[in-house]
Order: structure tokens, then C-alpha cells, then sequence
């Protein structure tokens, strides 16, 4: 390997997110292009919308046109088929494999599984759901996953639902679905599950700089929902939003099309740890605030709620603005800012969702 | 009788499950290919089945919370099409807010922007990454086959050149929604009576930048590749005759019942009431219209929202059935027994089967030929003019090659559509964006809309300043449906069992392409491969290293094994989109929405 052993997430956090990518976009290249043997992804989606993959499909350096035409097939074209990249194209993923049917569940159960020890990464986009409420090719999803995780080397979940149950999850979830962790526990597999991805949809930056670790044989390191600290240690509010001065001059946007702070527009800023402002999406474009919307927190665990009740994307925080100065950092605080019954719903929801702490 | 079953089916959305039961085998040159058992006349006792297999609850969220969320949550209902559910959605929001005749032109303008780059987005990935390879392996065309063979496959054979450009050209088009809406999947910047982003000479210039390089994807790339598959129909017509003694071509394959059904996209930004009522919508780029077997013109047969209905006969709910959507209520039976086989409901539109999405986009609103300005090339900047392009469908009851080409079109038509909006919109800089007003106590509000895949209906109603109840009638419950109350069978189970879909037993996919394509002529000295290969050797030589030896064939090993190849493309010419809503009301009255 050419290149020294990097922690891209961590430079990403010490950095800037946005930059590192950009930056060190050869030795992401390099990583991928480096590991001896392949890496064997299998992408399962359980209660999704496919969101995180079409996301996916919209990274950039490396995209997914590089993925495909340089990564799956290696660089060595002198012989057909003849694959020393780092990563392949994944040997299971729904949307996008080319095989059907039995094939793909081969693909999945025999040339997945059976991957070298160690080179087995695991993603999951969408949230489980007790039996009976998802099947795929005739087996229960919460077997499917089980089964996967078990032979998995890396178990990664992409996007809100994955991590934390997500829109399926949401308040009246009649469904069961909860994330990937706390499944994992409820069954019984003994694998921490890394959240790459913990926004609706998943970040494909994020995606990508976890994968250019782990190939390295880095673990990012975590917060206590499982977050890659990197992407989701800065309140968007406090550390990363550019229309923070807005905010400070007391100067808000009180209806949609008003130039000034999102905050009263419901902005959830102030209680969602995310670099979106920083690094932006689709190629680095825009990101929800800069168009005029407000952020509706979907980096956090309670998303699309507030913790122990139904959400409301336009509803102001809770009493912020007496604590201008030292406004809250968390949805905990904004709930004992607001009143008793919310910190009592606030426990409630945080000691069903947190993960548990286990070794790899 | 023998039954095939391809479960999961993949590159689609969601989770489908698809049956085939087998009529009698037939002989041929190569061996027996075997037909999916043809529906009868009165299109039932098709040998085809569809069950979507995924339930997440969606309706139940909805009631209680603020209906500005409705757009918000319901565009997660869906990855691959969240823009139209949000529009959708907001369409109905701008009808229960009593704002729906007074929308800033500013705010149309954007949305058709947004809305236009997102259809450019969808169109071309399903044309390319999804249904593409099938019509690349069948017509012989290796720029749409994957890029199994990597950077050289793509420089010395062109294999792979169109898929691998159209993944960059979708990356450009969703740009242009995240520039007016924050970021995509799931944008921002809805909102009841308008939106929340403001027109910017920047905003104006990143998407105009933007257009050029998809525009050019749109109207020269893509029309060359579907000429190119168009161009081999021939031949694949005289080889499947030679070989078993039916001419069946790209046209024969995936029939459908010929009626089509349209809700309109896009209205004209210069008269917004003509979009109003869904009776109408006459000015927009794309018409309303319920298009009907055997007419010849768009507008024969009228739009009625009233006319559709939904049968649960073969769907796990034991509620009553053929009710209208606003008066719908389904219970569900996990447990209910055969015949039923379905979450879906199936929607039905004046008591026929319909087709919905692309083809039916075109038809109610080009009739058969589609041509004239709409379909114009001139480019946008060097003012080159590359010629129009027309096309005369194939045929009028549907086909794989006439719903492609639909897309192929639409895109063109939209693509010299978003210049003219884009162009337009710098007379609107200062104007105001949306017309604001608070949550009403009460209301209720219909969209209708159409997702990439065919025609959207969201309906909510509003109390107590929440949503009260809220339905989706989604492009993948028409297209999808199992049989109805008749036992007629709904239009993909159809098409699968149009009387063309063979499934070749024990040959798999090089076998029958070297078949179709019997020169070797495919150069593969790059890889050190001396003899020039037969285009199914080819495929072989390509797909093997990825363990894809055994490509649509099913089961996979063993005998006998199906190749489902050409029953992969029908169902992916519909562009399966599972993330599909039905709507439930538990016996307590909880209303719960179901993601299939």
C-alpha cells in the first residue's frame, strides 16, 4: 500500500468535512484501489424507500461510473474479469444487481457469505419491523438480516431508518420497525453496528470516507447513538450554519421566501449534529436551509419526531430564544427548557433507542 | 403445469415477488421454450401473478401531525420518485389551504423547473440503469450494457458507454433539483400556496449551466440508442420466427389492454387555471386524459376522477369492495385465504383495465404519432439544429419498446420545456414566492399529479388544524394490481400473459443471443481473446468473472431451468416502483397506510 494508513472520517472532523473529500480524493481512490483482495458488500433493504441508494448513486470522487468501470473490474484490463481492486460492485444489492431471483439470492448466500474472513461488510438501508411485515425472496427480512450479520465482518447502517427506525419508526409505528442495533441486540448477534449514514437519505460522502476506513482496518469511532463522530460531533446551529449571524441579529425568516434566520420557520439547527452545511449535497450543491426550509433534524435518533411525541417540521423549539447565548444542545435540554412531562417522554424514547455498547 | 417464480425480482423499487404459470411447451430450432399461459379474451386466466411483499404503515403517522409535514413525510414514502409525491401532496395541500387560485407564477415557474429536472433524473436512469440492459443484451448493442469489462470494455468495444454516461447525467439532473430544493433524494422547499425558495440569477445560471450537457444526453444521446434498438427489431422479429415459429418483436412483447390512463403534468405557467380542474388541463405540457381502447385522439375519452375504483377481491383486506378511494375503507386480514395473493388493492377506472405512466403520458396527450415542436432539436446554445424527431407507436395497446421510447420522448419535450421556464422565470426575480397562509382549522384538498411511473393521487383532509385522513393512489397499485373482482388480471400480470412472453427452457442468455446473432464479430483481442466471439460468447466471456453465468435463468442450477429474460423486461418496461401506497382503516377506525 502506497499511501500511509489514513483516518479519512477523523480528517474529516479536524478538517472539514466538505474539504477532506476533495482534498484527499487520490488516496480515497488509492485506498479502494490498494487492498490486495476484494472487499464483499452485501446491501440489503429492508423497510426503505431506496432512498439511501438513489443517494448513493449521486456521489461524487469517487462516483459511482468510477466504482463501476475502475473498482469492480480492477485496472488491470489485460484480462478479462481479472479484479485486484479493493471493492466490487456489491455481490447482493436489490436495486441496482444485475441478477433475478435465485441467482441473486446465490449471490448473497454462497459468494457473499463465503468471502474471504475479514472482507465481509455488511449495509443495511431501511429499518427492521417485526416478522411477518417484509419478505424478501421468500425468507423474512429480520432472518435475511440476522443471517448476514452473522457472517459479517463490518455491519454499517445507511440512512435514518437503518440506524435508528426512521420513518417507519415514527410515532404511532405500527409496525414495530426500530434500526439496525437495537434489532441486533433484541436477536441476540453480537456486532456494533456503525452508522454511517444517519440522515434521510444517507450522505454518500459518509458512506464513502467509512468505507475508505474500514478497508484500512480503521473503526471510526462513535458517539452514543453509533454515529460516526466525524460527520455528526457539530450542532448545525452552534458550529456550522451560515445564516448563524442571521440568528445572532435576532433577524428571522417568519414566513417561506423571507430572507434571515430558519428558526422560527422550525428550524431543528439548534438540536441536530450533522455537517450538512459544511459539506452539502448532491456534488456539494445546496443543502435543506441555504434554499429557505427549515432543517428538520434528520440526523437524530426521534426523527421525524420529537422525543415522546409526534413531530412538527414547522413548530418552532421549544422556548429557545430565552436562552439566546446559551441556547440548548440537544433535544434533551430543549424538553427541560419546555416542561417535566417532556423530560419524562425524553428518557422514555432515549432508553428504548439507545444502542447497547458490545464488542465487535 | 409448471410455475416459474422470480422472487426478488431486482432493479426495481421495493419488493416484488412475480408467478408465471407455464401453458404447454413448445418446440423449436433451439428447444422447447415454454409460453406464460395467455389471459382469454375477456383478459382473464392469465398465467401471471405479482405480489408486492413490504408493509410499513404510513397514513398512521400522518393523522395528528401538521398537515405542512404531509409533503414532507409522504415523498418518504418513496426514494426513486419523492418529488412527485411531493408535488402530489402539495397539490392537495394548495386545495385544502384555498390557495390553489392564487399561486405566485414565480412558484410555478420553480416547481416546473424542479419538477422538470427530476423527471429528466428518472427517466433516463430507468431507461439506462434499470431497463437498459435487457434491450442492450437483446438488440445487440453494447453501449447499454453494463460495463461489465471496466475502462477498456468502454474504450475499445463501447460497452457500457451509455450506462456509465447516463449515471453522470442523472448526478447533473438531480443537481438542479438539490440548487431549487436543497438536496435530493427528498427535497425541501414545498409549501401550501407556493414555495419556500426564492428565483436567483444564480439559481437561474447553475441550472441553465447544468441543462446544456442534459439536454444534449436527452435529445441526441438517448434518441440515438433507442433508434439503435429499434433498428435491430428486425432481425430479433426474423430469428424468434425462425427459431420457433412466431414473429415476435420488441412491439409483440408486453401488450396491454390499450386503455390509458394520464392525471397531466406541468401546467402552463401562463394560465394556472387550466390546470385547476383535472378535467381540464388542456395547456399543460402534459394532458389529463382516460384514453380509451380504439381511440384515435387525445381528449376522446375525458379525465373523471370520479370513474376510478378499488377491488379487493384477491387483496389481504376484508372490506368492501369496488369502492371510490375518498370513500374507500379497507380493513386488513393477514390471514385471508386463497384465491387472494396481494397486499395491493386494484384500482380499476371505469370499470377497465388501465394502464398507467409513461406510454399513457404520451398518448392522451400526442395520441399516436408524437411530433411537432415539442420534439424539436435545436441546441440550446450553439442554435444547431439536429433535426425533430418523431415517432408512431408501435403498438396501440403497448408494447416494451413503445413505453421506452415514451420516455425517451418525454424527456426531450421537457428538456426544451425547462429552457423556456428557466428563461421565463428571470421576469420574476422580486416577486413573491408563495401565497402564505395559516393552517386552516378544516379542509380537504385532491392531487393529482404523475410519478415517472404513471398517475399519483394523494387526497388528505384537515381538522383541527391536523391532518385527519390521508390516501395515496399510486402508479405502482395500478400497474401492479392483482386481478379484480371480475378476475380480470391487472395490466403487468396482463402483459406478462399477453400470448408473447416465452420463456426458453434450458437456454440461457448467451445461448439465445448467439442464436439471434449468429456472426462472431465481437472483438475481444483487448483481453487477449484471439478468434473474434459470437455477441452471446461475448456475454458470457463478460458476465462470468461476476458469477453471472447463469443470468436470468430460473432456478439458477439445475433442471429444467427458465430463462425469464424477456419476462424481466416486460415487468421492468413498467418500471416497478413497490414503494406503493394502500390505505388502511383498522376495525377501531385507525387509519394506517401500507408501503408495499
Amino acid at each position: 500500500m502506497k499511501i500511509k494508513r489514513r483516518d479519512f472520517v477523523k480528517l474529516a472532523g479536524v478538517i472539514g468535512a466538505a474539504a477532506t473529500i476533495e482534498l484527499y480524493k487520490p488516496e480515497i481512490m488509492e485506498v479502494f484501489a490498494a487492498a490486495k483482495d476484494y472487499y464483499h458488500i452485501c446491501w440489503l433493504n429492508g423497510a426503505a424507500c431506496t432512498g439511501c441508494t438513489v443517494s448513493f448513486a449521486q456521489a461524487t470522487n469517487p462516483d459511482v461510473v468510477k466504482l463501476l468501470t475502475s473498482i469492480v473490474v480492477g485496472n488491470d484490463d489485460t484480462k478479462v474479469g481479472t479484479a485486484r481492486l479493493g471493492i466490487r460492485l456489491p455481490d447482493y444489492m436489490e436495486t441496482l444487481q444485475p441478477a433475478s431471483g435465485s441467482l441473486a439470492e446465490y449471490l448473497k448466500d454462497n459468494v457473499w457469505k463465503n468471502a474471504t474472513s475479514g472482507k465481509r461488510i455488511l449495509i443495511v438501508e431501511g429499518a427492521m419491523q417485526d416478522a411477518g411485515w417484509c419478505k424478501t425472496g421468500g425468507s423474512d427480512f429480520r432472518d435475511v438480516v440476522e443471517d448476514a450479520a452473522g457472517s459479517a465482518d463490518v455491519v454499517i447502517s445507511f440512512g435514518n431508518c437503518a440506524s435508528f427506525g426512521g420513518i417507519p419508526g415514527e410515532y404511532g409505528n405500527v409496525t414495530g420497525a426500530m434500526g439496525l442495533q437495537e434489532f441486533l441486540n433484541s436477536v441476540g448477534v453480537n456486532k456494533t453496528v456503525i452508522v454511517a449514514g444517519a440522515t434521510c437519505p444517507g450522505h454518500p460522502d459518509h458512506l464513502i470516507l467509512t468505507l475508505a476506513d474500514v478497508i484500512q482496518g480503521i473503526i471510526p469511532e462513535v458517539d452514543e447513538h453509533g454515529r460516526v463522530k466525524a460527520f455528526f460531533q457539530y450542532s448545525m446551529h452552534e458550529n456550522r450554519c451560515p445564516f448563524r449571524p442571521y440568528y445572532d441579529k435576532g433577524q428571522f425568516a417568519l414566513k417561506p421566501g423571507e430572507e434571515g434566520c430558519r428558526y422560527k420557520l422550525g428550524c431543528k439547527g439548534p438540536v441536530t449534529y450533522t455537517d450538512c452545511a459544511l459539506r452539502k449535497w448532491n456534488n456539494h450543491v445546496s443543502y435543506c436551509v441555504e434554499p429557505g426550509a427549515p432543517c428538520i433534524g434528520c440526523a437524530e435518533p426521534t426523527f421525524p419526531d420529537i422525543p415522546g411525541d409526534q413531530g412538527a417540521f414547522y413548530a418552532e423549539l421549544p422556548n429557545l430564544p430565552v436562552f439566546l447565548g446559551t441556547p440548548v444542545k440537544t433535544w434533551g435540554e430543549a424538553l427541560v427548557i419546555a416542561s417535566a412531562v417532556g423530560v419524562a417522554a425524553h428518557l422514555v424514547v432515549r432508553t428504548v433507542r439507545k444502542p447497547k455498547k458490545e464488542g465487535v | 403445469m409448471v410455475t416459474v417464480t422470480i422472487d426478488p425480482v431486482t432493479r426495481i423499487e421495493g419488493h416484488l415477488k412475480i408467478e408465471m404459470e407455464l401453458a404447454d411447451a413448445t418446440g423449436g430450432a433451439l428447444g422447447t421454450w415454454q409460453l406464460v399461459k395467455p389471459v382469454d379474451a375477456a383478459g382473464k386466466n392469465g398465467g401471471a401473478k405479482s405480489s408486492g411483499t413490504l408493509f410499513r404503515g404510513f397514513e398512521i403517522f400522518l393523522k395528528g401531525r401538521d398537515p405542512r409535514d404531509a409533503w414532507m413525510i409522504t415523498q418518504r414514502i418513496c426514494g426513486v420518485c419523492p418529488a412527485p409525491h411531493a408535488m402530489t401532496s402539495t397539490l392537495a395541500l394548495d386545495q385544502a389551504f384555498g390557495v390553489e387560485d392564487k399561486l405566485p407564477t414565480a412558484a410555478v415557474l420553480m416547481r416546473n423547473i424542479l419538477h422538470g429536472a427530476y423527471y429528466l433524473y428518472d427517466h433516463p436512469l430507468h431507461f439506462y440503469i434499470l431497463m437498459g440492459p435487457e434491450l442492450g443484451v437483446l438488440a445487440k448493442y453494447p453501449p447499454m450494457v453494463p460495463p461489465a469489462l471496466g475502462v477498456k470494455g468502454i474504450s475499445s468495444i463501447n460497452l457500457g458507454t451509455s450506462y456509465a454516461a447516463a449515471v453522470e447525467h442523472q448526478r447533473r439532473a438531480a443537481e438542479i433539483v438539490a440548487i431549487w430544493g436543497g438536496k435530493f433524494p427528498h427535497h425541501m422547499t414545498e409549501y401550501p400556496g407556493g414555495m419556500s425558495v426564492r428565483p436567483t440569477v444564480d439559481r437561474i445560471a447553475t441550472t441553465f449551466a447544468r441543462m446544456v450537457g442534459i439536454w444534449e444526453f436527452v435529445a441526441i444521446t438517448m434518441q440515438n440508442d433507442l433508434n439503435a434498438i429499434v433498428a435491430q427489431n428486425t432481425t430479433i422479429t426474423n430469428a424468434v420466427n425462425s427459431l420457433i415459429g412466431a414473429a415476435v418483436g420488441l412491439d409483440d412483447i408486453g401488450v396491454g389492454t390499450g386503455n390509458f390512463l394520464s392525471y397531466g403534468l406541468f401546467p402552463d405557467y401562463t394560465d394556472y387555471s387550466d390546470w385547476i380542474d383535472p378535467k381540464k388541463r388542456d395547456k399543460s405540457l402534459v394532458k389529463s386524459g382516460a384514453w380509451k381502447k380504439g381511440d384515435t385522439a387525445p381528449g376522446q375519452t375525458g379525465f373523471d376522477p370520479d370513474k376510478v375504483t378499488e377491488d379487493v377481491k384477491y387483496s389481504w383486506y376484508s372490506s368492501a369492495s369496488g369502492l371510490k378511494p375518498s370513500v374507500g375503507e379497507t380493513t386488513p386480514q393477514k390471514d385471508k385465504a386463497a384465491p387472494a395473493y396481494s397486499w395491493l388493492k386494484a384500482p380499476r377506472y371505469d370499470d377497465k383495465v388501465y394502464e398507467v405512466g409513461p406510454l399513457a403520458r404520451m398518448i392522451n396527450t400526442w395520441g399516436l404519432t408524437w411530433s411537432g415542436d415539442a420534439f424539436k432539436r435545436v441546441h440550446p446554445v450553439t442554435g444547431e439544429d439536429f433535426g425533430n424527431v418523431s415517432w408512431t407507436v408501435l403498438n396501440a395497446n403497448g408494447s416494451i419498446v413503445d413505453r421506452v421510447a415514451a420516455r425517451a420522448f418525454l424527456s426531450l419535450a421537457i428538456a426544451n420545456k425547462m429552457f423556456e421556464w428557466i428563461a421565463a422565470l428571470k421576469s420574476y426575480l422580486n416577486d413573491p414566492v408563495v401565497e402564505y397562509k395559516d393552517v386552516p382549522d378544516t379542509g380537504s384538498g385532491l392531487g393529482l399529479w404523475e410519478a415517472p411511473r404513471g398517475a399519483l393521487l394523494h387526497w388528505l383532509e384537515i381538522k383541527g388544524k391536523k391532518i385527519d385522513r390521508y390516501q395515496c393512489v399510486v402508479p405502482g397499485t395500478w400497474l401492479f394490481s392483482p386481478r379484480d373482482d371480475k378476475d380480470r388480471l391487472g395490466i403487468a400480470e396482463y402483459a406478462l400473459s399477453c400470448g408473447t412472453t416465452w420463456l426458453p427452457k434450458n437456454l440461457d442468455v448467451p445461448a439465445v443471443a448467439n442464436a439471434i446473432y449468429p456472426a462472431a464479430d465481437v472483438d475481444l483481442s483487448a483481453w487477449g481473446v484471439a478468434a473474434k466471439q459470437k455477441w452471446g460468447d461475448a456475454l458470457g466471456i463478460a458476465l462470468t468473472p461476476h458469477g453471472l453465468a447463469n443470468l436470468n435463468m430460473e432456478p439458477y442450477t439445475g433442471t429444467p431451468r427458465y430463462n425469464t429474460s424477456l419476462a424481466l423486461a416486460i415487468i421492468r418496461s413498467f418500471d416497478p416502483c413497490i414503494a406503493c401506497a394502500v390505505h388502511i382503516i383498522t376495525p377501531e377506525g385507525k387509519r394506517i397506510v401500507t408501503k408495499l
